[in-house]
């Protein structure tokens, strides 16, 4: 797997886990879900491919003004 | 049925921790590094006061920073003081801080070694990118999976070693904690459990050699093979340190530049010549600390680096006050900045004897190969009808007859001459008088009137 294949299936994986956290109500799984997303998001940092400092951050980011 | 292996043999086979941004081209470093740094100055400006502040009174807004240049020369540079008199004023983090507090997962302090320390919130996704930093040293000189690293250091506030636990964790070696021992404790206990891999500062693993030694065990005899040290100079900056530790241990020794408050942002270089920054984790720039202006390829400056791993507290073009040489290639393979010989001196400590800059490295490199002379010792700074003086103490080697000291001292004296072109006094004191340190050795003893010392140091 080359390094778009890869960042291609973790910003899939993350999209998946985003959509898990919008939902949860359980405080341990929405806890587990987080670790996952930062991870991810340190994977995607480490390969050169995002900019934005932290994930709970992105929307805002993307957003007017960033 | 087998327990499957830590890492799949592809992993286990890379030669790099990160092969794509240890070997990311410089051109392309420096394109991430732009595009992330405007993304932490928007970061600045949205989250904390104090570098709203800061940029708005420099004319920089949030949006400003279009070229490396800009950032380099815009952006305003940072110092501990500035910190620390904030910190003051509103405890515990005054308008330093970017995060609310139920974010902070960790609380460190600096050591302290340069007057009041200066408070560290962290988060705890900041711990684990601080962590980081670490493994891509570890990984270069063989350390892997499985090993098991002791750490020979009373945890307390410091965020050195704090981090590496957070790097040992994120690596996947395992922790063996020496908190609250006393050095003939961390003999026995490592005689135990038979770690691979020791963590502590260098001067530290040098008397854990000599405790060895004075309790009947010969350290190399205890399974260590591997030495990872910060915190002061150690094997990478001075050479005759590597020798003494390897021979002492029987073990393979590196180490880690780190600065508590921003990152362990230079871990290290399997040629155990100098230090790879952490691109990653940090940007880090070199200027000459009298102009301003970024000195060229194997020049000597000030590193002034920015930190992407703490958000917390954010660091953007921080004086760090070492001195180093950068390079921008290495035989290793590496890409990522290197800084030959590791740290060469400190602003606040350099120090030009009859128009000559001295660097605290420089000497102790010499003295390393001064046979009969020990690695304790200590450099005295007096100022004497305007001009500063550098007087040597160091104690012998143990089997050194006092009577032999003077003639000892003569040849360091010449030695120092001959290598830094410089004459200083020598003074030798008996063997174990010098005071021994766990944490950070002090090696200056900066004697100085108050107001040629640095402004740390004055309060």
């Amino acid at each position: 797997m080359n390094r778009e294949q890869v960042l291609a299936c973790i910003a899939q994986a993350r999209a998946l886990i985003r959509a898990v956290q919008a939902e949860t109500d359980n405080p341990a799984i929405a806890q587990c879900l987080r670790f996952a997303d930062q991870n991810l998001h340190w994977a995607q940092w480490n390969l050169g491919a995002v900019e934005a400092l932290l994930p709970e951050l992105e929307p805002a980011q993307q957003g007017p003004g960033w | 049925m087998a327990y499957p292996s830590y890492f799949g043999p592809r992993a286990a086979a890379s030669p790099y921790w990160n092969p794509y941004f240890e070997t990311l081209p410089r051109a392309e470093l420096d394109r991430l590094h732009l595009r992330r740094l405007q993304q932490l100055v928007r970061y600045a400006w949205t989250y904390s006061p104090f570098y709203r502040a800061r940029l708005e009174a420099a004319g920089v807004g949030p949006d400003a920073i279009r070229s490396l240049d800009d950032y380099k020369q815009r952006m305003p540079i940072i110092d501990k003081t500035d910190f620390l008199v904030l910190q003051e004023e509103r405890p515990p983090y005054g308008q330093t801080g970017a995060v609310p507090e139920e974010w902070i997962a960790h609380h460190c302090e600096t050591s302290g070694t340069t007057g009041v320390p200066l408070r560290i919130p962290l988060t705890l996704y900041d711990t684990e990118r601080y962590g980081e930093g670490w493994c891509y040293g570890w990984w270069a000189v063989g350390i892997r999976p499985g090993d098991s690293f002791y750490f020979a250091f009373n945890w307390g506030l410091f965020a050195g070693f704090w981090s590496a636990y957070w790097a040992v964790r994120r690596f996947g070696g395992k922790v063996v904690s020496g908190g609250g021992q006393t050095s003939e404790g961390h003999i026995r206990m490592i005689r135990r459990l038979r770690p691979t891999v020791l963590l502590a500062t260098p001067t530290y693993v040098l008397y854990l050699a000599e405790v060895a030694r004075g309790m009947g065990i010969d350290p190399a005899s205890l399974g260590v093979r591997f030495i990872y040290t910060a915190g002061e100079p150690g094997p990478n900056a001075v050479p005759a340190m590597r020798e003494q530790m390897e021979r002492a241990w029987g073990a393979r020794a590196n180490e880690l530049l780190g600065v508590a408050e921003l990152h362990a942002y230079a871990p290290g270089c399997p040629t155990g010549e100098g230090v790879h920054v952490d691109e990653s984790g940090t940007f880090a720039w070199v200027r000459d600390p009298a102009t301003g202006r970024e000195v060229a390829e194997g020049e000597v400056g000030e590193t002034i680096v920015t930190s992407y791993t703490n958000l917390a507290q954010p660091l953007l073009n921080y004086r760090t006050h070492d001195l180093v040489r950068p390079y921008y290639a290495c035989r290793c393979g590496r890409t990522g900045l290197f800084y030959q010989g590791v740290v060469l001196g400190r602003t606040d400590f350099m120090v030009c004897v009859r128009g000559t800059n001295v660097y605290q490295a420089a000497v102790e490199n010499v003295l390393g190969r001064v046979a009969g002379l020990s690695s304790h010792y200590e450099l005295v700074l007096t100022r004497e009808r305007g001009l500063d003086q550098m007087t040597v103490r160091a104690e012998p080697q143990p089997e050194v007859p006092a009577a032999e000291y003077a003639a000892l001292a003569a040849r360091t004296a010449r030695a120092i001459q001959e290598a830094l072109k410089v004459r200083l006094a020598v003074t030798l004191v008996p063997p174990g008088t010098l005071p021994r340190y766990e944490l950070k050795t002090r090696r200056i003893i900066d004697q100085r009137p108050k107001e040629v010392r640095y402004a740390l140091e004055r309060q």
